[in-house]
């Protein structure tokens, strides 16, 4: 037993959780993770699905090296080749990444627009410095205008950059000029959101585009216009409305529920409606109301995505991240997980219904059977959270007596965002990314990381994570941090200045002491990922470090990726010149080709490329040794101190 | 500018007048504790810092490493 515990987590509550689940006879992901093998065709991009007369299963011959004669029959009923098949299902991950996190834009572009019109009560322009920003991005008049004004226009304009259909996204402006001019001569500068990842579709059918190296360039526009379109806009719009994330303390781990309150925990990806839900679970009336019914209390905890927006701006505890969802129902101490968009097991339904928990669904885009729907309306926000919040009350005294919370949970400094970094490391007379370009430049910082992604039920919960965060840090890498790999360095300990002291190399250490921050900077949600572009973009311009993102000492990694919209991230970061791993498994291992022009083809295009290694230690010394290659091209190889001359030294200087 | 004075015992006198300390005080509580663009009070304010702060992107002049390059 010992032994399978230590399969599934690190984390000791999460084992403590999983056992109870064991012992109720309920069915989590772990246990699915088990008896349902992965399809060995499927997980390498061999079977495509695209037509009826399909599916069509192209593998590679097992056991033996694949002959000229093999590779010719190895093509679906319609002719299309193992590399095609490989190929379209590549892009077809992009599409669905890029379409959710654009999808998650727009809607925020939509309640912005409304707010700007007064239509949005309880919703207000949080962020005037953002609102100027992206003004200024979006080449709004500012003037004498009012907020609201300026705002009309920049939602007007935000929402348009998803149907438009010929030049190219305003926001691609923000790269450095050395990669827009690259993207420009590649013809893979995203012109209209919406319709790259349309054209994906298209030209994915039947009997469409069948160049494996067409398709991935095709690839590569679409998550463009992700990154740089429609999750830079969702950042840049949620800022404005929620306010531009700051330093803020809060804590992690399923250790955050309260067994004497109402617990209610906030799950997904939007922050429109839990934003509400912040603010109404602090009346007095709901409080009132909690305490009328035996609770102490209100306890707000987000779970996934959801919690990362929530906790950077307000200090909401996280839960924990995509694999802990189940588990936190599995407490027995859950009164209802509110849920909007993405990353929401349908289970959550299911194990709910072994306790009390209610399962609220908000998005008409994600309904589940069985939950309560509460509908998110951005004309009366404040009306839905009330409901929710009072459901959540009113099912309080329906606890079973099967609680257990386990006892664990962990500082966390969040709340980095470019804007943030820019000011910590200049103050507000000299905001400036200068003493971290200068620290690479004399070592103390090798390199910089983003480390990303989801969980997978298919490896261990968060090993992969915290094992590649810890080496990267020991061997003075600084780390940049969003999703659930955020969650994961959390709880773990490693979001906290003292971390520097306790895991970091003594160059990095002696930085994060003197600037006062941790090791690993939590950024954001995953569509907080075009924070990180931001924050590389500024490293370029600050300069010293070459002209274009591929010349930085950066890599990226996702090592525990399962969704689509992870692809789409690491799409994205490679074409924008990131050296980007993945751990797990790789989806076109069944085409040569294919993998080949992602792993090395797409270096000499776009300077940055995908690897793939499930070995999280073996992974980051990947990253560590491209890092080394870059600053081996940019001259700064060997350490060099800065050293203050006195009389004698500049005389003996002028004796040579 | 209001100094401030604090009443301190001294090493074999009895209690001094010291001046206080005239800096922003490093640790600010409540709810606008690390909110520092809070600071920037106008819009031209907040102008003026991005063209500064934020120089990368909106400076009249371009900035660092691109500053030689020709427009994209």
């Amino acid at each position: 037993m010992a032994e399978e515990k230590e399969t599934k987590s690190i984390d000791q509550g999460t084992l403590e959780l999983i056992e109870k689940a064991a012992k109720e006879g309920v069915n989590t992901t772990f246990d699915r993770a088990e008896s349902i093998k992965a399809c060995p065709i499927g997980s390498v991009g061999s079977c495509c699905k695209h037509c009826g007369m399909g599916p069509c299963r192209v593998p590679l011959p097992k056991g033996k090296e694949e002959t000229p004669e093999d590779k010719k029959k190895r093509r679906g009923v319609c002719g299309a080749t193992a590399e095609t098949i490989a190929a379209r299902n590549f892009i077809r991950m992009i599409a669905g990444g890029a379409a959710a996190h654009s999808d998650h834009g727009r809607g925020v572009a939509e309640l912005f627009l409304e707010v700007a019109k007064g239509g949005a009560p309880g919703y207000e322009i949080k962020d005037e410095q953002k609102l100027l920003q992206v003004a200024l991005d979006l080449g709004v008049e500012i003037g004498e205008r009012s907020n609201n004004e300026i705002a009309a226009d920049i939602g007007r304009i935000a929402l348009g950059e998803y149907g438009k259909q010929a030049g190219e996204l305003i926001t691609l402006r923000k790269a450095p000029l050395k990669r827009q001019e690259l993207w420009r001569k590649l013809g893979v500068a995203p012109r209209g959101i919406d319709r790259e990842i349309v054209e994906i579709m298209h030209r994915t059918h039947i009997g469409v585009d069948q160049d494996y190296k067409s398709l991935l360039k095709q690839g590569v526009r679409t998550a463009l216009a992700d990154g740089w379109g429609g999750s830079l806009m969702a950042t840049d719009l949620q800022d404005i409305l929620f306010g531009t994330p700051a330093p803020i303390l809060g804590q992690a781990n399923l250790g955050v529920l309260e067994e004497g309150e109402v617990n209610i925990i906030i799950h997904g990806h939007e922050p429109l409606l839990s934003e509400m839900i912040v603010t109404v679970a602090q009346e007095p009336e709901m409080i009132k109301l909690a305490k009328s019914k035996g609770a102490k209390g209100i306890n707000l905890s987000g779970m996934c995505c959801t919690a990362n927006e929530i906790l950077m701006r307000h200090g909401v505890p996280i839960a924990g991240n995509f694999l802990q969802q189940e588990l936190a129902i599995v407490t027995g101490a859950v009164d209802a997980m509110v849920v909007d968009v993405q990353c929401i097991m349908q289970s959550v339904q299911t194990v709910a219904e072994c306790y009390h928990t209610k399962i609220i669904t908000t998005s008409p885009k994600a309904r589940i059977p069985g939950a309560t729907h509460v509908e998110f309306d951005e004309h009366d926000a404040l009306k839905s959270a009330r409901e929710i919040v009072k459901t959540a009350i009113e099912n309080f005294p329906n606890r079973k007596g099967n609680i257990h919370i386990p006892d664990n949970k962990t500082d966390q400094i969040a709340g980095f965002s470019h804007e943030t970094i820019n000011y910590l490391l200049g103050g507000m007379f000299r905001a400036s990314y200068r003493p971290l370009n200068d620290n690479i430049i004399n070592g103390r910082i090798r390199g910089v990381a983003g480390v990303v992604g989801c969980n997978n039920a298919r490896t261990k919960h968060n090993e992969a994570h915290i094992t590649m965060v810890k080496e990267l840090i020991k061997n003075d890498v600084l780390v940049l941090t969003t999703g659930c790999n955020a969650i994961a360095c959390a709880e773990a300990g490693l979001l906290v200045p003292e971390a520097a002291k306790q895991f970091a190399g003594k160059g990095l250490a002696e930085v994060c002491e003197t600037v006062g921050i941790p090791p690993v900077l939590h950024m954001g949600s995953c569509v907080d990922n075009s924070r990180i572009l931001i924050a590389a973009t500024a490293m370029v311009k600050d300069g010293g470090l070459g002209d274009d993102i591929s010349d930085l000492p950066v890599a990226g990694a996702a090592p525990e990726w399962m969704s689509e919209k992870a692809i789409s991230i690491g799409q994205y970061f490679v074409a924008s010149g990131v050296y980007t791993v993945f751990g797990v498994t790789w989806p076109t291992t069944g085409s040569k080709e294919v993998t080949d022009y992602l792993f090395k083809d797409m270096e000499e295009m776009l300077g940055g490329m995908w690897a793939f290694e499930p070995d999280p230690i073996k992974a980051a010394h990947l990253m560590i040794a491209h890092i080394d290659k870059k600053r081996k091209a940019l001259g700064i190889d060997q350490a060099r101190e800065r050293v203050l001359y006195d009389m004698d030294m500049r005389r003996e200087l002028d004796a040579v | 500018m209001e100094y401030k004075i604090k009443k301190t015992k001294a090493p074999g006198r009895d209690e001094v007048e010291l001046l206080g300390a005239t800096f922003e005080e490093g640790k600010p509580e409540g709810e606008d504790m690390g909110k520092w663009r809070q600071k920037l009070d106008s819009r031209e304010e907040r102008l003026k810092y991005l063209e500064n702060g934020e120089r990368y992107f909106y400076s009249q002049e371009w900035f660092g490493s691109e500053k030689r390059k020709n427009p994209a």
